[in-house]
């Protein structure tokens, strides 16, 4: 599903030339649940947006479903990214200004599609996550469990079939986290392929396959339960 | 997506109320000075109201000569004898009235003495010009061979001297220069280039009739054509006939010239001086003076349009995490630059409407504070549609920069809220 080849990624300022990450071979496949581990500034989350497509290798090569990512514009990862994955962020990145409803129906702003069919595919999404009665109200009118249920709703309502996830519980407590994570699960039962960076010890062993990374490289992955 | 679109820009103009503000007072204080601007100019030029004729017809205001070694130069208002001798007798042309520029008249009534400004014209300048009655009747042929000491005067004046309603003034007995007139119909209050007087008389009352040997003097003319296809023609005969026309001093003048200008000529000729030395001055600055007028009006619009970009950059910046989360989700660039400049236009059309009512009542202040003398001017439909325009460009101005340039933000940066 996901195929990266000697991905590096090297940030440059004026004065300062960052490598942030080196080299990286990583296949996930269809299906699988993969937590990617590591400490704080290793490039776990850098290699996130490189599979989702969100900032580009400096060298290296991707593919995404068998179709290699080189020569893409602008509109093609944008119309992949709408179509193959969906993002689930740490501090949840819902619009303040939109009712929950609205911000699920985001991604399906840019398909085509009525706005009749948009609505129903919002609210299903929310009623997977149990938010069904929220619809009208505003992020900050939810608890931070709440809004990144919000933020999985709108993650899923396009039906990806990646979801990448950057930290999801880190701004939850154990038990919104562990519901969340309940979530994630259940979607990839549902044959979601997931990406998830976390912290969690506990949170990465429920997953298939824990990816360490350190100083911008992989450290031998640990498999755990079959995908 | 328009609904998300416009859901989106209502709140965040509600968020930033003040800066919201702001962008309205800039736009509509622009748009104020630009639409009145525009009435204004379309008072003057546009076929409306008592010129509702302008279209088809053209005047001669100036008759200008010079020297063989263009030493010297002479240039004024035309003699009666000019428009009777050269151009009158016009083929082609339906009407020439000779009229005199409006010329300050003390008006006594007792121990009252009024200053107005009056006009002496022929029978054809009733019939060119559509003043509107409101008590009386115009002049006729009859009072202009009759040489009746008969005159006209706006509602103004007729109030200002015989009070009550224009019916009033009928019949009323106003001494002017030495003459004493008798009122016999009063007309709206008119500000056109050639209507323009508070009172009109007969060109026969003049006390003498040397104006009828003067070739300069203080008259105008005003040429009506059958169409308006047929004023090129016209304004190429009248440079012809300037050209066969004999001063009364040829050895000290050897080129005399003048010109049959429509309004906007007229003006541009006066504003800019014209051509005086090409194929007859047939070309009057008109298109200069437009580009002018229209290069200072773009002006006047950009310099607050970048006063809007920048502003436009600091509260798209401060949406920079938004504009990550939509491309995280499938916007294009494209798609959100399409956005942020629609946010902008819907801003600027509602201070377009702001500006539109805004622009009515400093209209209506000019009007009530005779700044203009007699100004009657609107937010008429065109005016308004102009305002809509200045609007809409106002908002693609502001917005096309800041919004194509954040909309080329890289998603991660956007999404860490850096720009």
């Amino acid at each position: 599903m996901i195929k990266l080849h000697k991905v590096s990624k090297t940030y440059r300022t004026d004065k300062v030339e960052t490598l942030a990450l080196k080299d990286i071979d990583l296949h996930v496949r269809e299906g699988e649940f993969v937590a990617m581990m590591g400490p704080s500034g290793c490039g776990k989350s850098t290699l996130l947006n490189i599979i989702g497509l969100l900032d580009r290798p400096g060298q290296g090569s991707i593919e995404i479903g068998g179709a290699s990512m080189k020569g893409y514009g602008d509109r093609q990862l944008a119309a992949l990214r709408n179509r193959t994955f969906g993002f689930i962020f740490q501090s949840f990145h819902l619009i303040p200004d939109l009712r929950v409803i609205d911000n699920v129906e985001l991604p399906l702003l840019y398909r085509s599609g009525s706005g009749a069919e948009r609505r129903r595919l919002a609210r299903e999404a929310l009623e997977k996550v149990g938010l069904g009665a929220r619809m009208d109200h505003y992020p900050n009118q939810l608890s931070g469990g709440q809004q990144q249920r919000v933020a999985i709703a709108r993650a899923i309502v396009g039906q990806p079939k990646i979801l990448l996830a950057d930290e999801p519980t880190g701004n939850l407590d154990s038990k919104m986290g562990e519901e969340v994570m309940d979530i994630l699960l259940k979607l990839n039962a549902e044959g979601a392929t997931v990406v998830m960076v976390t912290h969690d010890e506990q949170e990465a062993r429920r997953t298939n396959r824990i990816v360490r990374v350190f100083d911008g490289q992989l450290v031998t992955p640990e498999h755990l339960h079959a995908a | 997506m328009l609904r998300n679109y416009l859901l989106t820009a209502y709140k965040v103009f509600m968020r930033r109320k003040l800066f919201t503000a702001i962008n309205l007072a800039c736009i509509v204080l622009t748009l104020v000075v630009l639409m009145v601007i525009t009435a204004l100019l379309e008072t003057t030029f546009w076929p409306t109201g008592v010129e509702g004729r302008s279209n088809r017809f053209l005047q001669i205001y100036t008759i200008r000569s010079v020297s063989a070694d263009r030493s010297t130069s002479s240039s004024g208002p035309l003699g009666y004898k000019t428009i009777d001798k050269y151009l009158k007798p016009m083929p082609g042309v339906e009407r020439v009235s000779a009229f005199t520029t409006p010329d300050t008249v003390s008006i006594y009534q007792g121990d009252r003495v009024s200053e107005l400004q009056m006009r002496r014209v022929d029978a054809d300048y009733w019939k060119i010009l559509d003043f509107k009655v409101l008590a009386g009747r115009l002049p006729s042929e009859d009072d202009e061979t009759a040489g009746r000491l008969v005159a006209v005067v706006n509602a103004t004046t007729a109030r200002k001297l015989f009070g009550g309603a224009p019916a009033a003034a009928i019949g009323q007995a106003v001494s002017a220069g030495g003459q004493l007139f008798h009122v016999i119909g009063v007309v709206e209050d008119v500000i056109h280039i050639n209507a323009f007087a508070d009172m009109w008389a007969p060109l026969s009352t003049f006390p003498s009739s040397d104006y009828q040997n003067q070739l300069r003097g203080s008259f105008a003319a005003m040429l009506l054509a059958k169409s308006p296809a047929d004023l090129p023609r016209i304004q190429q005969e009248v440079a012809r006939i300037a050209k066969t026309f004999v001063a009364e001093d040829p050895k000290i003048y050897a080129t005399t010239t003048f010109w049959a200008d429509s309004k906007l000529d007229l003006v541009a000729r006066n504003l800019l001086g014209g051509e005086i030395n090409g194929d007859a001055g047939l070309d009057s600055g008109a298109r200069r003076l437009l580009t002018m007028i229209g290069g200072g009006m773009l002006m006047f619009m950009l310099l607050p349009a970048l006063n809007l970009v920048n502003l436009n950059m600091g509260r798209i910046l401060e949406r920079s995490a938004e504009i990550g989360v939509r491309k995280a989700f499938g916007a294009t660039s494209m798609h959100l630059a399409a956005q942020l400049v629609i946010e902008n236009i819907l801003l600027c059309l509602a201070g377009g409407l702001l500006g539109l009512a805004a622009t009515q009542g400093v209209l209506w202040w000019l009007e009530q504070s005779q700044l203009i003398p007699y100004l009657k001017v609107g937010v008429n439909l065109p005016v308004f549609g102009y305002g809509m325009v200045f609007a809409f460009v106002f908002g693609l101005l502001s917005g096309l920069i800041p919004a194509w340039k954040m909309s080329r933000l890289d998603p991660v940066h956007a999404l860490k809220g850096a720009a």
